[in-house]
């Protein structure tokens, strides 16, 4: 089939915007695997019989034929900016949580925030409304309801509505919430099941608790990374890059991962107190609260247990990894190349399949003695020697190239991938992990899948992204409130929706 | 060569014979002169996307740029130059104490002074099939720690944070 | 008045109306919110308070970090959960310590020069541990003796290799048809089903790695997180999937299967990198320490270290990174009065116009200048005072030293049963919860320390078969 031709003239970024699009160029580019390949592919390990029951069972096409988890939950999410409220509660709502994300009237700034101020790259639902991609990509399954709580009449609805929730997940700054009558304290009296879940960088309570500034600022994402040594912890030694934004800088994530981690260890708080609440017996709600800091701190591997161990003090080591050998990236022909194999068998097979192409390096690294046992190689000067040998192979070939060669011997190995070649990458495109909704507001939205999808019983599903800022302030408040059409413009005129 | 220079400069009549690597991420694009760890001599070389573009070539009297952060010497029983050894090797910035072990460091007492099971050999306390109780009787296994400890307590070395 | 008359006009009790009803519930309501706050989650007696998952009893057939991890969640909320080891070896991740220079001994009676690897800490902590051979077909039985009575099991064999020794799900589930079984790996079905994984993986396979870092134009390359986050933060979601599997079970009765991939965990955490891509083909890029959508918000660099005479290199170099954060127009304008450049303020007046590229690299530039003959806390303590938002780049020496963490519990010492005295981060900073906490109660325990325990007490296998097994090696 000949491709059609088109004459194209780009003068500026705009004249880029309809060139893209999935009606343009419709995700993925190229067709998934078919599932008989994958089936070959059970079979060559004979597993053929339990390929077939794993794609009857959990394949991510049959959830919405499957019960959800979490029905008859109700979360309520209260916070702007920040991505571990709406981390939290969608890792609810996916498992079928029914989720009200209450934003003030004029709405969650975060939906106008767009990379590099770009408005072209935002999304307009069917209002001609711009919304920043974050915010569509991170609200989940929520329903959107406008609420002033500043005002009299604002807090009273709000109390209201959390008399009927099970979960309410916050990130206002600490101690607003309690000083409009509205905290954990104030709540539990009137609802003693609630689980009241506050999130935030640092604490709420406690001398480094989160700052507003004196202009009205709220402390984001990574002020939770730098407080925990997440950041001193990351980048590249400034012997290997130089140091003052040439890449030798302690970094933090490109994401707000913190912001992640603390939102999903906000849903198991909120989880488990669930199970105690119901499952137990107990009946009663409780208080809980996750910061960015510390949930992320809870994970910096041994970091802190190190420096009380022997005073040390975790430093950055690139893309090197300073306890497995191999376990890293190094440069390639065309980009960056990951490795990882530590075991005994691992390590012999990764450097039979370079020694293959590169005779010297059984020389240089399987025949020293140095190397030779598992925990030894962990020493920085090891990691130097191999690391050195292991590029001068890679600096050869190119991504696919090496991660074919190490496949054949069965090592865990991948290129460092682009977003773009990530859609693309035939894995994600057979789950799929990242997928597609056609979505009533916004149209076609390429998302990242909800990770809980593929269950037997009950996966989680992702039902629909974003929502127009109050969309749904009349289903909510009549079916809660009882409020119709007539007490909404009301409360409109006021400003108290 | 590349990657690694494996000098092989003859000097009082000694061949030096090491091998001097030059780390990925310092050296994928870099230009100037580096100093074999042994024997000193400078080479020139020009690397571009991790190849030798140009180089090693020697440069003898001049002064190196830099130094390879490891050395060593396969031929004799693989004996080594590590990381920061002035004049010889560059010191690697990010280390995580002043000091460098590379092997397990024998810890008996935590950063605050209490005893901490991080030495070895510990003697033998397993009951049936591996299994242990729930208790240190450090009293017992480790009497001369134990003893270390009160005298350190008693001194007021052992602290609370 | 009869008492029966005045019972008829009672519409409810007094209990139950709103407002203080006796002096300490008053004190309660008027406390201080921060007082409040420390009474309610009363760090350090979270043992007087009960388990979430009190009666929960979960096998760990795991190995590394990502798949402990989903269990190490149970076991702080309060599950019983039993690490299930390969006699003798144990988890490869008992092997592992930076640059090889931490362990705590023993590993295990019979190799008393080894220890284990400070990698291998929070991943397994409060856990049962156990050592079971499944290649052997004796330990068949034992395996299925375990499993009825367990609620679930998390295991990370390639896939289908429980299947082939026949103790898959499909096995499971006719032997406990409550039973919540999790398989965590890298891939799961589809093409790359037989595919090995690992954190570094995650980080580089799925976008992660590509988007963290200084870009190539200014020198940079793709940065790997040191921390195995994506280990970890994979296996909390796993997490997330059992605890509400449980609660569906609670209803239903019934178990279920989770498969679990980490690397498209690495993927969900990208935010608008993939919605962008598919609607206008941007292939987002690294962005050093800066933000892609705010500015001013990152990392600057100042000109000295808050600590030029200490001896660890850490503290001596680099003791001088500072968080700013001024992207409202109030407080950038307060900036730019600070650093002395109110033109660029007058440049940029907009949060559209600064957050621009150019912009971006003007503007943390004109900071970084002035604050090249300052010292990382001089530079904070001018911007707070000046009400603006900054913070240092914490290391642990002063995570492990703040009063913060100390009075809130998430950094505290712990006395280990058999270990002796370690500094632990780990399951407090999940999260305070006031009525069932977290509790750490042990680091980890030497491979195969509670086979008594597990087989003889729980399971019933007299002492001399236990002696037997562990003879022969299967246990």
């Amino acid at each position: 089939m000949a491709k059609e031709r088109k004459e194209i003239e780009i003068n500026s970024r705009a004249d880029t915007l309809p060139l893209m699009g999935p009606d343009v160029r419709p995700w993925p580019v190229t067709p998934p695997p078919s599932p008989e390949e994958c089936m070959k592919v059970y079979e060559k390990r004979k597993a053929g019989e339990f390929g077939k029951f794993l794609e009857d069972n959990l394949r991510l096409e049959y959830r919405f034929d499957k019960p959800e988890a979490l029905q008859g939950i109700r979360v309520m999410a209260m916070g702007k900016w920040r991505m571990c409220n709406k981390f939290a509660s969608g890792l609810l709502s996916e498992l079928g949580a029914e989720l009200i994300n209450v934003e003030p009237p004029e709405g969650d700034p975060l939906r106008e925030l767009t990379p590099f101020g770009r408005e072209e790259y935002m999304l307009k639902d069917k209002f001609g409304t711009p919304c920043g991609m974050d915010f569509l990509h991170e609200l989940r399954n929520a329903y959107s309801i406008t609420l002033d709580i500043e005002k009299p009449e604002g807090r009273e609805i709000y109390r209201n509505l959390a008399m009927q929730m099970d979960i309410l997940i916050e990130e206002y700054p600490p101690g607003f919430m309690d000083s409009l009558g509205l905290g954990y304290r104030h709540l539990a009296k009137l609802n003693p099941k609630l689980i009241y879940c506050w999130v935030g960088e640092r604490g709420q309570w406690g001398p480094m608790k989160d700052e507003v500034s004196k202009y009205g600022q709220w402390m984001l994402d990574p002020f939770g990374m730098c407080a925990c040594s997440w950041v001193h912890n990351t980048g590249f030694p400034p012997d290997q890059c130089p140091r003052g934004g040439k890449g030798g800088d302690p970094m933090r994530s490109g994401v707000w991962l913190a912001d992640y981690v603390a939102g999903e260890q906000a849903a198991n708080s909120c989880l488990a107190a669930l199970y105690w609440r119901d499952c137990l017996g107990n009946g009663l709600g409780q208080f809980i609260e996750c910061t960015a800091a510390e949930t992320l701190m809870d994970i910096l591997d041994f970091d802190i247990t190190w420096y009380g161990f022997n005073k040390s003090i975790k430093a950055r080591t690139g893309a090197w990894d300073p306890n497995l050998n191999q376990y890293e990236w190094n440069p390639c022909k065309d980009g960056y190349m990951m490795i990882g194999g530590q075991t005994d068998r691992l390590w012999y097979r990764i450097g039979m399949c370079i020694e293959r192409d590169l005779p010297i390096f059984g020389r240089l690294i399987h025949e020293d003695p140095l190397l030779k046992e598992m925990a030894a190689r962990n020493a920085l000067q090891a990691l130097i020697k191999t690391y050195t040998v292991t590029t001068k192979w890679l600096r050869d070939i190119n991504r696919i190239e090496a991660e074919q060669k190490l496949m054949e011997y069965e090592i865990a190995a991948g290129p460092v991938l682009y977003i773009d070649e990530v859609a693309e990458f035939p894995h994600f495109k057979y789950r799929p992990w990242v997928n597609t909704i056609e979505d009533e507001q916004y149209g076609t939205v390429l998302y990242a899948e909800s990770t809980n999808a593929y269950q037997h019983r009950t996966p989680a599903r992702v039902k629909w992204l974003g929502r127009p800022l109050g969309y749904d302030n009349g289903e909510i408040y009549k079916r809660y409130l009882g409020f119709g059409p007539m007490k909404l413009r009301e409360l409109k005129d006021k400003g108290v929706i | 060569m590349c990657d690694i220079i494996w000098c092989k400069k003859e000097k009082d009549g000694k061949v030096c014979d090491t091998v001097n690597y030059l780390d990925p991420y310092c050296f994928w694009n870099w230009e100037g002169k580096i100093a074999c760890a042994e024997c000193g001599t400078v080479y020139y070389i020009h690397m571009i996307q991790g190849h030798m573009y140009e180089g090693p070539d020697e440069k003898a009297g001049e002064k190196p740029d830099i130094y390879p952060l490891y050395a060593d010497k396969p031929n004799d029983g693989y004996s080594n130059y590590l990381p920061g050894i002035e004049g010889r090797t560059r010191p690697y910035t990010c280390l995580p104490r002043h000091i460098y072990l590379g092997k397990a460091d024998m810890v008996k007492f935590s950063a605050r002074g209490r005893p901490v099971r991080g030495w070895r050999p510990q003697p033998p306390s397993a009951g049936v099939a591996g299994s242990h109780g729930y208790f240190w009787d450090i009293e017992k296994l480790s009497p001369e720690v134990w003893a270390e400890y009160l005298e350190r307590l008693a001194k007021g070395e052992v602290k609370d944070w | 008045m009869e008492d029966k008359d005045l019972q008829k006009m009672k519409v409810c009790n007094f209990e139950d109306l709103d407002g203080p009803k006796s002096k300490e519930e008053l004190e309660e309501m008027k406390a201080p919110f921060e007082e409040y706050c420390k009474k309610v989650f009363d760090v350090g007696n979270e043992f007087v308070k009960p388990d979430a998952l009190k009666g929960i009893r979960w096998m760990s057939t795991t190995m590394y970090i990502f798949t402990p991890h989903s269990v190490t969640n149970l076991a702080e909320l309060g599950a019983e959960c039993i690490k299930v080891e390969m006699p003798r070896m144990g988890d490869p991740m008992r092997h592992t310590s930076p640059f090889n220079e931490c362990y705590l001994y023993p590993l295990h009676d019979t190799r008393p020069m080894s220890g284990t690897g400070l990698g291998f800490v929070n991943a397994n902590s409060n856990e049962y541990y156990i050592t079971l051979d499944y290649h052997v077909p004796e330990s068949k039985p034992v395996f299925y003796n375990l499993v009825k009575m367990s609620d679930g099991l998390t295991e990370c064999y390639r896939h289908g290799t429980f299947d082939r020794w026949k103790q898959g799900y499909r096995h499971i589930m006719e032997v406990n048809p409550r039973f919540i079984y999790v398989w965590g790996g890298g891939f799961g079905y589809g093409p790359k089903i037989f595919g090995g994984s690992y954190d570094i993986l995650g980080q580089a396979h799925a976008g992660l790695a590509s988007v963290t870092g200084t870009h190539e134009d200014f020198g940079g390359h793709a940065t790997k997180a040191s921390n195995w986050c994506i280990d970890w933060y994979s296996g909390s979601q796993i997490t997330t999937a059992i605890l509400a599997a449980l609660y569906w079970r609670n209803k239903t009765g019934l178990g279920t299967m989770i498969e679990f991939s980490q690397v498209q965990a690495a993927t969900r955490c990208l935010g608008y990198t993939v919605p962008l891509y598919g609607r206008f083909g941007i292939v987002r890029q690294r962005w050093g320490n800066w933000d892609t959508q705010l500015c001013v918000h990152g990392i600057i660099m100042t000109g000295k270290s808050d600590y030029p005479d200490e001896p660890n290199p850490q503290l001596k170099y680099e003791a001088r990174y500072v968080m700013v954060s001024a992207f409202q127009d109030a407080d950038f304008k307060a900036l730019c009065d600070i650093i002395k450049k109110p033109d660029l303020f007058s440049r940029y007046k907009t949060h559209k116009e600064r957050v621009g590229a150019p912009a971006q690299i003007e503007i943390y530039k004109a900071i970084e200048d002035w604050a090249a003959d300052k010292s990382r806390s001089e530079v904070v303590r001018i911007l707070k005072t000046e009400g603006l938002l900054a913070a240092p780049v914490m290391n642990d020496k002063e995570v492990y030293e703040s009063e913060h963490y100390r009075l809130r519990g998430t950094v505290r010492w712990n006395d280990d049963p058999l270990f002796g005295d370690v500094l632990i981060q780990s399951a407090y900073s999940c999260g305070l919860m006031s009525r069932t906490p977290r509790k750490h109660k042990w680091l980890w325990r030497p491979v195969g320390a509670d086979n008594v325990k597990i087989y003889h007490e729980l399971l019933g296998y007299p002492m001399s078969k236990i002696e037997e097994f562990y003879a022969k090696g299967i246990i």
